[in-house]
């Protein structure tokens, strides 16, 4: 029994060791790039944004945030602003977001801007923000709640969803085809996968081009993805078409599309002809190899352009003039013949990034 | 007799009732599905199913000793985490990675059933505990990152046997060795004995911490198996590697007969069965087009069906006996008076 008792009193301690040495999902602070002190206005106002990663596994995410950086550093000085940035991630865990961002309201920053895990878990976050009289600006994923947060930043979905589901219309009409379509759909909870979801279906009725065969629901899990596209495939042998809400997960649409005999290029039998959303790297390796037809770029850039602006207004004290959607960055559609003239592509900036 | 009667047809009821409700859902996906009902169909829905096929077989051997071990799936993650970091820091090969895996495992295995057995905490808060912990670890260790296998690895992902997924294969080959180690050797004999009943088996001569530290070791080694399926299929290490697993096993081998109080139920063909409804639920929604919204309340719905059922089947199995006992009291009572 004694020696039960000091075998587990030395796990804890050793646990807590470890604990206390291992690196956490990083907090850091960063100044912001490019910004020379000496040379800013004597009235330059000090804003320490606090950032809530949901995660930090795809690019995209780097991508945004230094796209925001490097517009902060171009924006702030010039609104006499001087921008610092404090980033935390929660590993897609929503419980330690809800902790990451009450760290932040601890810290007393002086905004507070989060993209969400969870679109319902995030209103406890930003009323206690509130309570706090601190700002809270919801990046790419909206509140499913009544706390909206001072504004909404993000992309377009339902655009995105909308001209992603116009070129692949446009596609089937060159060809002569009334597409039967698998549509692949998000996460549930996602606001984003649901918008998209609609626009999709909205202009399947709104051109007759295409009709939607089966929808898949995916919970954003890669071996949805697969498991989801191959039985819709078996059940629908005559799909040929395939709507994707995202790209993330290409390598399991490719494993599934493998499996079933419909991993084949524009113009080979078999071609199964994909629209997809986002462009992520693997999906760019595949446009630009022939797999995919049409998509709709989340456009990293504009969106960062987008939230800065907001930041600087927020900060200023004055309405960031945002619609009833939010400040919205519309995605560019780009298809296998455009890809190579379209500037600002996050997958091609990033498409060796390690984390 | 007719207590006898509708105690033999509760027990039937109780015994299949899951293969008739299993029987009758194929019949419906089939009239609704013109494509459900074919070999290529069961083909790919086992082929979906055979990393569960594998993590399942794990949980089933935890639970026939009447413990659980719900950080199978986060088992699963860290150790193939371990196995890609090494394919991507250190450019090591396919054979070095798949040992690596293994053993990290089996080390996961050996963290549970220590903390079990020589700390004696209780399974259920020692694997939630490890659930996180274990994904934890792997998430500082990868940053996240996702990687992307190599062509010749990820070709393996849809690989065939003859007419079948070599991972159905694989999946089903693990099973029979794990229902032969169940019924065949002393170790499975043993797995059973402390199911039923602890301190029995220990005032039989078994190794109770043994046979449990080993069983929890097993199950992390077989759910490294199983990760290693599913990361091959999907062609990409990401941070959803093996997430749900830990309940999604364990409602297939409740749905298998297997119960979690211990000491019942069969690995093979149990765990098949088991994993095979629960696929085959998904499958047939996606055949027939059932709205999305649905799924989770279809899957959440056979879920509690089978938890049910087995708390029902152990309880009734008292209610029989008791009407059994009686039977036979009341033969001997007459002759007592007599005397």
């Amino acid at each position: 029994m004694k020696l039960k008792t000091v075998l587990f009193v030395t796990l804890t301690i050793i646990s807590l060791l470890l604990a206390s040495c291992t690196p956490a999902a990083p907090a850091q602070t960063q100044a912001p790039a490019a910004t020379d002190a000496a040379a800013a206005p004597a009235a330059v106002k000090k804003v320490r944004v606090g950032v809530s990663w949901d995660e930090k596994a795809i690019p995209l995410i780097q991508a945004w945030e230094d796209y925001m950086k490097a517009e902060a550093a171009k924006a702030g000085p010039a609104n006499g602003l001087d921008f610092e940035f404090v980033i935390n991630v929660a590993n897609l865990d929503p419980t330690r977001q809800a902790a990451n961002i009450e760290d932040l309201i601890q810290q007393k920053v002086d905004i507070i801007m989060a993209r969400a895990k969870d679109g319902t878990a995030i209103g406890a976050s930003i009323r206690a923000a509130s309570d706090a009289n601190i700002p809270f600006v919801v990046f790419d994923r909206k509140s499913l709640t009544e706390e909206q947060g001072t504004a909404y930043v993000g992309g377009d979905s339902y655009d995105q969803g909308k001209v992603t589901a116009e070129g692949l219309a446009k596609v089937l009409k060159e060809k002569n085809i009334v597409g039967k379509c698998i549509e692949v759909m998000g996460d549930l909870k996602d606001n984003n996968a649901v918008l998209r979801s609609k626009a999709f279906n909205d202009v399947a009725k709104a051109t007759g081009q295409y009709s939607v065969l089966v929808q898949v629901p995916t919970e954003w899990n890669p071996e949805l993805f697969k498991s989801g596209i191959t039985n819709a495939l078996q059940a629908h042998p005559e799909a040929d078409c395939l709507f994707l809400a995202s790209d993330f997960a290409w390598s399991s649409v490719q494993s599934a599309l493998e499996s079933q005999g419909r991993w084949a290029k524009k113009g080979e039998a078999n071609h199964i002809i994909t629209a997809t959303c986002d462009l992520f790297p693997d999906a760019l390796v595949a446009m630009k190899a022939g797999y995919i037809d049409v998509t709709t770029i989340w456009d990293a850039y504009m969106q960062a352009k987008e939230l800065v602006k907001v930041l600087v207004a927020v900060a200023k004290g004055e309405d960031p003039g945002c619609g009833k959607d939010g400040c919205l960055a519309k995605g560019r559609t780009v298809t296998q013949d455009t890809l190579k003239d379209v500037p600002f592509i996050w997958a091609d900036d990033y498409a060796n990034w390690k984390p | 007799m007719m207590k006898k009667t509708l105690a033999n047809t509760q027990e039937f009821l109780l015994k299949n009732g899951f293969y008739i409700v299993i029987a009758l859902l194929v019949t419906y996906y089939s009239l609704a599905a013109p494509h459900f009902l074919t070999f290529r169909n069961f083909n790919g829905l086992f082929h979906a199913a055979a990393p569960l096929l594998v993590i399942a077989g794990g949980m089933a051997l935890v639970v026939l000793t009447g413990k659980l071990d719900i950080s199978l799936g986060s088992i699963a993650y860290l150790s193939c985490c371990m196995g890609v970091m090494m394919y991507q820091w250190y450019n090591a090969s396919p054979i070095v990675c798949f040992f690596v895996i293994i053993a990290t495992g089996a080390i996961c295995g050996a963290i549970n059933g220590f903390i079990v057995v020589v700390l004696r905490v209780n399974p259920l808060i020692t694997t939630l505990g490890t659930l996180m912990a274990f994904r934890g670890v792997g998430l500082v260790i990868s940053q996240s990152y996702e990687v992307g296998l190599p062509d010749q690895i990820r070709e393996l992902g849809n690989a065939y046997f003859g007419p079948v997924f070599l991972d159905v294969v694989i999946g089903i080959v693990v099973l029979l060795a794990l229902f032969l180690v169940q019924s065949r050797t002393v170790f499975g004999r043993h797995i059973m004995a402390l199911g039923n009943n602890v301190e029995n088996s220990a005032r039989l001569g078994i190794q109770v911490n043994k046979i449990t530290f080993f069983t929890f070791v097993s199950a992390g080694l077989i759910a490294s198996l199983g990760g290693i399926l599913s990361l091959v299929q999907n062609g990409r290490f990401t941070f959803f590697l093996g997430q749900g697993y830990e309940f999604t096993a364990v409602a297939a081998v409740v749905l298998g007969g297997i119960s979690l109080f211990g000491g019942e139920g069969k690995i093979f063909p149990g765990v098949l069965v088991g994993v095979f409804t629960l696929e085959l639920i998904r499958n047939g929604l996606n055949h027939v087009g059932a709205n999305p919204y649905l799924y989770g309340f279809v899957n959440g719905g056979i879920i509690f069906l089978a938890m049910s059922i087995d708390a029902l089947k152990t309880r009734s199995r008292g209610r029989i006996r008791v009407i059994e006992d009686e039977a036979e009291l009341g033969k001997k009572i007459p002759e007592r008076n007599k005397t």
